[in-house]
């Protein structure tokens, strides 16, 4: 099995959409600003993408027998 | 024989003693239609159980808690419970445990009337339906491990996501432990700590009848469904089965499969969207690149210019230099060559030639002969060559000058 990456996917999601945002959202782009939200979009999404790799979901059977009370 | 002398109430608890002793009331299920049926102060409820053929009559007695499904005249029901009888009214009657309408149409009608009456508490309203998270950790999910459901939910979650964890509560979805364990379930999953609670509870199950479909269409479950502090999603079979506890639901599924597609995202839609957000940004930071290029063209085209027309300036300085040099050149000769022939003139050897002669003494050159005393040694240079000399005597001392 592969080794699950810790990373919270929703909150990785979140921030990549955030930098996406703020592309659009820039009056006046700074360029160095930009290369650098660029670069950590980009690290987001290998991240992501590492994640979507992933093929494996951890079923339990919670040990417990249901009863009303 | 001797007879035996009873008073009533004594007679009367010996019956029930007998009733309930022999009477195996945990085993049978009385099967009759239901007439005269009521509720007192909103708690104690009473009917009378028929036979539909032979005049047969059973007074029940119940209490609205032990009712779970709604109940009306001319209902065919089953009834569970045990006989006793009444002191003060010599009447025996059924004390009902549990009471569950039976056939299709008995139970048709009472899903009508549960779902008007859950319906008008808001439980069915759209306001409170709350969304799911697009990305869950966890899933609760209730069903039976024997159901098709459970298969088909877990293989379109594995087809479409990874990495989750499901944490799966083995119910019965029918029969008669199903509501109890459904409740238990519920109440599990919302007991947890916050941080151990699934992101989504899903409750689903094959389609079926709505016999066999009682457990999620029970009034109970409804309003676990409705209480519970996690969105549920509730998936019941086919397209067109529906319960009550799908009305309930923050989420309807049409089919187990359909609730997998909607708790857990597709990978090829993330991944599409992944790409498409990153082209959008390497697009907006082209853009912007292109735009400072042009201004560096236009920037540096400008400077050319600049540093044209400097160098044009410098070429012509020079040129002019050199103009202004050529007409200063000879006059400058002259200059240097006149003060030439001067400093010839007054050149003190030239003088010399002439006759003349330096006198020095200790280096300093003599002027006034009263400077000098007899016997001191004097330094002569001639015009050529030089001689050392004696001061013999002093004439006219301080008196004449020469010159």
């Amino acid at each position: 099995m592969k080794k699950p990456i810790t990373v919270d996917f929703a909150k990785s999601f979140e921030e990549l959409e955030k930098i996406t945002q703020w592309f659009d959202s820039e009056e006046h782009l700074d360029l160095d600003k930009g290369l650098k939200q660029f670069e950590r979009g980009l690290e987001l999404a290998s991240l992501l993408k590492q994640k979507l790799s992933e093929v494996e979901n951890k079923v339990t059977e919670i040990k417990k027998k249901f009863e009303s009370e | 024989m001797e007879p035996v002398i009873l008073h009533v109430a004594d007679y009367l608890s010996l019956l029930n003693e007998v009733l309930h002793d022999r009477v195996p009331s945990n085993e049978i299920l009385i099967e009759g239609e239901v007439s005269d049926y009521r509720v007192a102060q909103q708690k104690w409820v009473s009917f009378d159980l028929k036979d539909e053929k032979a005049e047969a009559v059973l007074k029940c007695f119940a209490t609205t808690w032990q009712i779970t499904t709604p109940i009306e005249d001319g209902m065919r029901v089953h009834v569970k419970g045990f006989p006793k009888m009444y002191e003060r009214f010599g009447t025996l009657k059924l004390n009902v445990q549990s009471i569950e309408p039976i056939g299709e149409g008995a139970l048709k009608r009472a899903y009508d009337l549960l779902k008007k009456k859950l319906e008008a508490e808001g439980l069915f309203d759209v306001s409170r339906k709350r969304t799911l998270p697009r990305f869950p950790k966890k899933i609760g999910l209730i069903t039976s491990r024997d159901a098709a459901a459970y298969g088909d939910f877990l293989r379109i979650v594995n087809n479409r996501w990874g990495g989750i964890e499901i944490d799966h509560a083995h119910v019965h979805v029918q029969g008669r432990e199903a509501v109890g364990e459904i409740l238990g379930a519920f109440r599990y999953f919302n007991m947890l700590p916050v941080e151990d609670r699934p992101d989504a509870i899903v409750l689903t199950r094959g389609g079926g009848g709505l016999e066999d479909l009682h457990a999620f269409n029970d009034e109970q479950v409804a309003r676990a469904v409705y209480q519970s502090l996690i969105p549920v999603v509730v998936a019941v079979g086919h397209e067109r089965d529906e319960s009550l506890a799908d009305y309930v639901a923050d989420i309807r599924a049409s089919t187990p499969s359909n609730a997998a597609e909607r708790v857990v995202p597709s990978r090829a839609d993330v991944k599409y969207e992944l790409d498409m957000m990153m082209r959008h940004q390497e697009q907006q930071l082209q853009f912007v690149m292109d735009e400072y290029r042009t201004a560096a063209d236009r920037m540096a085209t400008k400077v050319g210019h600049i540093l044209e027309r400097e160098r044009d300036r410098l070429l012509m300085m020079q040129t002019r230099l050199q103009d202004r040099a050529q007409s200063w050149l000879p006059a400058l000769r002259d200059v240097i060559e006149s003060s030439a022939r001067l400093l010839r003139q007054v050149d003190p050897t030239r003088i010399l030639a002439r006759g003349y002669a330096i006198v020095r003494v200790g280096g300093a050159v003599v002027r006034d002969a009263s400077e000098l005393a007899v016997g001191r040694e004097l330094a002569i240079q001639l015009g050529t060559g030089s001689l050392d000399a004696e001061v013999l005597r002093i004439n006219g001392k301080g008196k004449q000058k020469l010159v």
